[in-house]
């Protein structure tokens, strides 16, 4: 067993100022290499990040005006590295043909993630990811591209909608939603002046969340709403909403 | 440029740079750093995307870390922390929050009555590294209290934030 100090001090005792990025540079550096020698430790250290995470909660804000054009357009100009080299790990990539990208993003939006599944390897199965990626695309590079946060009633699910009048279309996925028994699904409605319209399926979430959903056909003075559904869908909602929200025009 | 990339990182940029930004303004109190800041971050999650192993946590938390350690970084580099002299006198942290969403409110409130639910040392030591970026020998200094027992703090009040927030 490695033994390790920190200027005399027992390294255990870092893992909060470690997680808080409270160490000097060669504390921290110091650290780190204990970790490497110390999965319990590393272990700590992690759970720790994940609570220092949600403090950034508190200090979300609306980006300047701009950041996104500017950040987006520096991301087209620059270069992807390639995943650190380590063994292909055979049947964890969760998401099977999803790029890496679309991996990372249903983590971020689902905010517990399960799946990485970034490999150069999918690049055949591509093609049938690349009309609903292009479709996606749309939406979120859309000059009007507008995001928000619903939360479903009685239950702590939420979903994030991405939506652009000028793509006509919206992108939403969920997390946490109340799971259903085999014969239902969950039913995404667009509801306007005429009534709802059934706007596709969402589809079954793995560990609590859903890959992302494009629904088309977005009209102006648009609801959208979700509800639990048989499987093959409704025409017409058949159970109480267990989300909706009024989207901006 | 594989589009579905940028559509993913999209959605990696609605979900996240409220968040990052927020990050960098409240470490680095400065608006201009901070959106350099945010925007050197953001660069490097869309480089290194295929370099986050979800085996490891969260992509929120991964995000997030790499937010608070540039902008700390930042702040502790030598011309920022000449500035920042003058501003340590002033240690009220305002949780000035602009959440749009109920979610995010919701989000927000638990993280404050979880930090709520911390002694007053856990969560001034808490809240001094993560919201101003000090070390924690700082911290010490600046509450006047052993550098030992602000360590302590910081890790108990981490765990038992942890515990209340139900993340692991």
């Amino acid at each position: 067993m490695r033994r390790f100090r920190v200027r005399g001090t027992d390294p255990h005792t870092l893992a909060g100022a470690y997680a808080l990025d409270a160490l000097g540079a060669s504390d921290r550096a110091r650290f780190e290499r204990h970790l490497s020698g110390c999965p319990a430790c590393a272990q700590e250290a992690r759970g720790l990040q994940e609570a220092t995470a949600r403090l950034s909660d508190t200090l979300a804000t609306q980006p300047p005006e701009g950041m996104r054009e500017r950040v987006m357009a520096a991301a087209a100009r620059t270069r992807q590295n390639p995943p650190a080299a380590r063994p292909a790990r055979a049947g964890s990539a969760g998401w099977p043909g999803r790029r890496w990208g679309i991996a990372l993003a249903c983590g971020v939006l689902a905010v517990a993630v399960v799946v990485g599944g970034l490999a150069f390897h999918m690049q055949q199965q591509l093609n049938q990811d690349q009309s609903r990626s292009r479709a996606i695309a749309a939406v979120l590079n859309a000059p009007d591209a507008a995001m928000m946060t619903v939360a479903a009633s009685r239950t702590r699910g939420s979903g994030t909608i991405v939506m652009s009048h000028q793509a006509h279309a919206l992108v939403f996925t969920a997390a946490r939603l109340p799971s259903l028994p085999s014969s239902e699904r969950y039913e995404l409605w667009l509801m306007g002046s005429s009534g709802p319209r059934a706007a596709g399926m969402l589809p079954a979430p793995r560990a609590g969340m859903t890959a992302p959903v494009i629904v088309s056909g977005l009209r102006s003075g648009d609801e959208f709403a979700v509800s639990a559904e048989p499987a093959s869908g409704s025409r017409h909602p058949s159970s109480p909403m267990i989300m909706k929200v009024t989207l901006p025009s | 440029m594989a589009r579905g990339d940028e559509a993913a990182y999209g959605l990696v940029y609605a979900q996240l740079a409220g968040h990052v930004i927020g990050i960098a303004r409240s470490v680095l109190r400065d608006p201009a750093q901070a959106e350099e800041v945010a925007q050197e971050v953001l660069l490097e999650v869309w480089r290194d995307a295929a370099r986050y192993d979800p085996h490891r946590g969260t992509a929120k938390a991964w995000v997030m870390t790499l937010a608070h350690r540039r902008a700390v970084d930042r702040v502790r580099s030598e011309q920022a922390a000449a500035d920042r002299e003058q501003r340590a006198a002033k240690l009220e942290v305002s949780y000035d929050v602009v959440a749009e969403t109920v979610a995010a409110r919701l989000d927000a409130e638990q993280v404050r009555r979880c930090l709520g639910s911390l002694t007053d040392l856990q969560q001034e030591s808490i809240t001094l590294a993560y919201y101003r970026g000090f070390t924690y020998r700082q911290v010490a200094a600046l509450l006047k209290v052993p550098v030992g027992t602000v360590k302590t703090r910081m890790r108990d009040g981490l765990i038992r934030l942890r515990d209340c927030l139900g993340v692991d």
